[in-house]
């Protein structure tokens, strides 16, 4: 039998406030252990909740850009379990009541087109606090730092609408794309503020079943999620046609040894509503106000890049998939630079150098004024290609002006005819078999000879002027 | 019989103090924090635990020169009043004003024990802010009391909006005016046919004289209806206890109170840790929550809507009639001998209308009778109405004096 697979994810996102949600201790998990606490997210007796708007307004920020209605009165229940990471023995969340329903992203589907995964509700709720344990030594102890505890996050729990790991996959980066956008979350997977849960069933292909499911965790990249689903698919394939039923459980991605597996039973416990937060109840105008403070979002900005800038689709795309680049571009672009030709150079020429730094070019020297400068410097035929490469990454690294690091690196292009003309006498001289070649009719020598004299130049060589002079010495 | 405090204020200050409660001495239950007090609310789950900071009704009065003269025992976690002594402290002298915890009914029935007043506030109407409760949804700072008016002053210190505790329903963020209405007359009282019929003669004869002491200070008495009279107590048991078993859930042994010194884990340790920790009357009760929250969550959800529907109720009701008269005790059941989750239920049934509906209460006693014999006679009213109810109270109490 043919099986299909049919999944569903959770995710669960660290918004940015400053402080915790229920209280005024700073949103900084990674501080020395147990720095910031207080009664409230150690839970003492007496300590009552305190909703932060600031993380109220960025969860909502985040339901807006993933196309959710916000529900007019949303509100927390206890979700009792017992654990040492939860210090009141629930944790606080939207249960009954969730902040925001009915929500989608787009993604491109393997065939090309647009494909729409939809998003059932997300919810608020606090983190809990983390556990180190300490197995050396005489006796095993374990250690509760209480920093995390009570941190906002959002839960964002999609619809079973995704086949494939290449769904998931890009279900999450669009996902990421979108709540970044908005400036209320990180959204990253390796440091943990974006962490996914994966729903995993398999079903008859053609079938509209809903079966037992498996649910996958511990994925710390994206292509974790692809790997682990891509499994698991596999593992219960083997299940069913083996003829073992399929339990629901919980499993663990293991990325050293490439599989999944089985982790403690965990506990669900129930919830019932929290009498001491009081219900959220958005108003139109609050909500208005807020949804005043989402900016542009990608599909939006990049519609307009192209009825703008004349961009092409994909270089649109390109250029309004993260906010800071699509800033960076505008800003550029404004200082009055090719529109096209700017995209291009930022796509292929930055982009894998930001990739490589593993930055963002926020995080760099480089400004929409230097890049801008250097594609003039490019334009005026003071540097060539190549050597604008080189100063680009320079420009990223170093906070030395354009200028200097031209001077300094010798990167002006030679374009003078008299320099130029003995540079490639030089080279045909020390080349005599393939000028010979070449004028005995093999015009690819042409090639050859282009590439000596610019190595000569030390890449510095206008190419137009030099291909000029061969073309006329070799005449 | 045994101290009436668990800890005495030795070094209250000796300064002359100022503001509206100069000099009101006040005594309070092991559940509300006092600063470097110890605060153990009667449980050994909390063994040991000292209060970080001051609870927000307590800086209110201390900021209003009152004087803080010990903290009394209490039952466990505040569940009924088994082994309670607070309202001694105001009979044996120690205190002009006891605060008491009421959940189901405790400061109304420690009142009418000790021939006090005692009132239940407006839930909401009192910040929350460092009282280490067990059901939220129904537990007000109780204030028991031999003089309704200095009820009615320190009550007015304490309410009001506190950032601490935003559960506080709007209406009752503006606060409470100690300065009474004109008067009981043209006030018209309701008498619950449903409740009289659950009476014994002996009771009802009790009743009848409390009755009789309102209509000669001149509050008309009507006969109204409630028909889901007899609603309350499962309403009551099954949502407190259903709170209780989450609130309690932080008594795990990790951060403070009692650890048990056994376990090969942490499971093992939680497991140890909250076996040894709580008493054999609230241990069932929280079970009792557990089972329902786990395993019957329909019927908890049922509870819930029911309590819409009685505190609908009791509000059309209030749209009748003023307010609405029961006796406060049964004499047969002495609730500081509740050893079971049922003899407490039972000592409580006539307290526990107020404590599901949130509508504010008052205990007066009858200085008429014997305090064995009295049943005391409980006034409640609409919401926010506090005032209005001890006012009531210090008209009965001066027509008592008077010998009317």
């Amino acid at each position: 039998m043919k099986y299909e697979a049919v999944i569903g994810l959770e995710i669960h996102v660290q918004l940015n406030a400053a402080t915790k949600l229920f209280c005024d201790c700073p949103n900084r998990p990674g501080d020395a252990p147990n720095r910031n606490v207080c009664p409230v997210c150690l839970w003492l007796p007496g300590a009552l909740p305190r909703l932060s708007q600031e993380a109220l307004e960025k969860a909502v920020l985040g339901c807006l850009a993933l196309n959710c209605t916000i529900q007019n009165e949303s509100a927390f229940d206890q979700k009792v379990y017992y654990y040492p990471d939860l210090p009141k023995g629930y944790q606080l969340s939207q249960h009954h009541k969730p902040l925001a329903r009915n929500g989608w992203v787009d993604i491109v589907g393997p065939d090309g087109g647009l494909k729409r995964l939809c998003i059932h509700h997300i919810h608020m709720e606090e983190d809990v606090a983390k556990l180190v344990h300490e197995t050396e030594g005489r006796t095993p102890i374990s250690l509760v730092d209480f920093n995390r505890a009570g941190t906002p996050l959002i839960e964002i729990v999609s619809e079973p609408d995704m086949h494939t790991p290449h769904d998931a996959m890009e279900y999450v980066k669009a996902l990421r794309a979108q709540l970044r956008y908005t400036g209320s979350a990180e959204c990253s997977l390796e440091q943990g503020t974006l962490r996914v849960d994966a729903n995993i069933s398999l079903r008859p292909v053609g079938t509209e079943v809903l079966n037992t499911k498996v649910e996958v965790k511990n994925m710390n990249s994206i292509h974790n999620v692809g790997d682990a689903i891509a499994y698991e698919i596999i593992r219960q394939t083997e299940c069913l046609e083996k003829g073992e039923p399929i339990v629901l459980h919980t499993r663990l991605w293991d990325p050293e040894r490439r599989v999944t597996a089985p982790m403690r039973a965990k506990f669900e416990g129930p919830c019932v509503p929290d009498p001491s937060v009081a219900p959220i109840v958005v108003t139109d105008v609050w909500l208005d106000a807020v949804r005043g403070r989402l900016p542009e979002m990608p599909a939006r900005k990049s519609a307009r890049f192209m009825e703008t800038y004349g961009l092409e689709p994909d270089e649109a795309a390109a250029m309004s998939a993260e906010r800071d680049l699509s800033e960076f571009f505008e800003s550029v672009v404004e200082r009055d630079l090719p529109p096209r030709k700017t995209a291009g150079w930022i796509a292929s020429q930055l982009v894998p150098l930001l990739r490589e730094r593993n930055r963002s070019v926020g995080q760099t020297h480089l400004t929409a004024e230097r890049f801008a400068a250097l594609l003039g410097a490019l334009k005026k035929e003071i540097v060539n290609t190549q050597s604008a490469r080189e100063i680009l990454g320079q420009l990223l690294d170093s906070p030395d002006a354009l200028e200097e690091i031209i001077q300094k690196g010798g990167h002006r292009q030679l374009s003078d005819t008299g320099d130029l003309e003995t540079l490639v006498d030089r080279v045909l001289a020390a080349h005599p078999a393939d000028v010979a070649d070449y004028r005995s009719g093999n015009p690819k020598v042409l090639g050859f000879l282009m590439g000596q004299a610019m190595k000569a130049s030390q890449g510095k060589a206008n190419p137009k002027v030099l291909k000029a002079l061969l073309a006329q010495r070799l005449g | 019989m045994p101290e009436v405090f668990t800890y005495r204020n030795d070094s209250p200050s000796r300064i002359t103090p100022e503001g509206t409660l100069a000099g009101l001495r006040v005594a309070v239950q092991p559940n509300l924090a006092v600063r470097g007090w110890p605060c153990d609310a009667g449980s050994r789950a909390l063994s040991g635990y000292t209060a970080l900071q001051d609870a927000t009704v307590i800086a209110r009065l201390v900021r209003a020169g009152a004087v803080l003269s010990g903290s009394s025992r209490m039952a466990e976690l505040g569940f009924g009043l088994t082994g309670d002594t607070s309202a001694r402290t105001v009979v044996d002298g120690h205190a002009d004003v006891a605060l008491i915890t009421d959940t189901m009914g405790e400061v109304r029935l420690a009142a009418a024990g000790a021939g006090l007043f005692g009132l239940k506030p407006t839930y909401g109407l009192v910040s929350r802010h460092g009282l280490a409760g067990l059901v939220p949804s129904m537990e007000s700072i109780g204030l028991a009391g031999a003089d309704p008016g200095r009820i009615a002053e320190t009550l007015a210190v304490m309410a009001g909006a506190d950032p601490d505790d935003p559960s506080m329903p709007d209406d009752c963020t503006a606060g409470f005016s100690a300065v009474p209405p004109s008067g009981t007359g043209s006030l018209t009282a309701g008498v619950i046919e449903e409740n009289l019929t659950r009476l014994d003669p002996e009771e009802r004869l009790v009743f009848d004289v409390g009755v009789a002491r309102l209509e000669a200070a001149g509050v008309a008495i009507q006969t109204v209806n409630l028909a889901d009279y007899g609603l309350f107590q499962d309403v009551h048991h099954l949502i407190a206890a259903v709170e209780a078993s989450s609130s309690a859930g932080k008594f795990d042994g990790v951060r403070y109170g009692h650890r048990s010194a056994v376990g090969k884990n942490w499971n093992d340790m939680y497991l140890n840790t909250r076996a040894e920790s709580f008493g054999s009357l609230i241990k069932p009760f929280l079970f009792q929550g557990a089972y329902f929250q786990f395993e019957r969550y329909a019927a908890f959800e049922n509870a819930c809507r029911l309590r819409g529907r009685l505190v609908r109720a009791v509000d059309d009701l209030l749209g009748q009639v003023d307010l609405i008269v029961l006796p406060t005790r049964r004499p047969a059941s002495d609730p500081k001998r509740a050893a079971t989750i049922q003899a407490t239920y039972a000592a409580f049934a006539l307290t526990l209308p107020a404590s599901v509906t949130g509508h504010p209460a008052l205990q007066v006693p009858n200085p008429g009778l014997a305090a064995a014999q009295d049943t005391g006679l409980q006034l409640i009213g609409r919401r926010l109405d506090d005032g209005r109810l001890l006012a009531i109270g210090q008209h009965l109490s001066f027509a008592a004096r008077e010998g009317r």
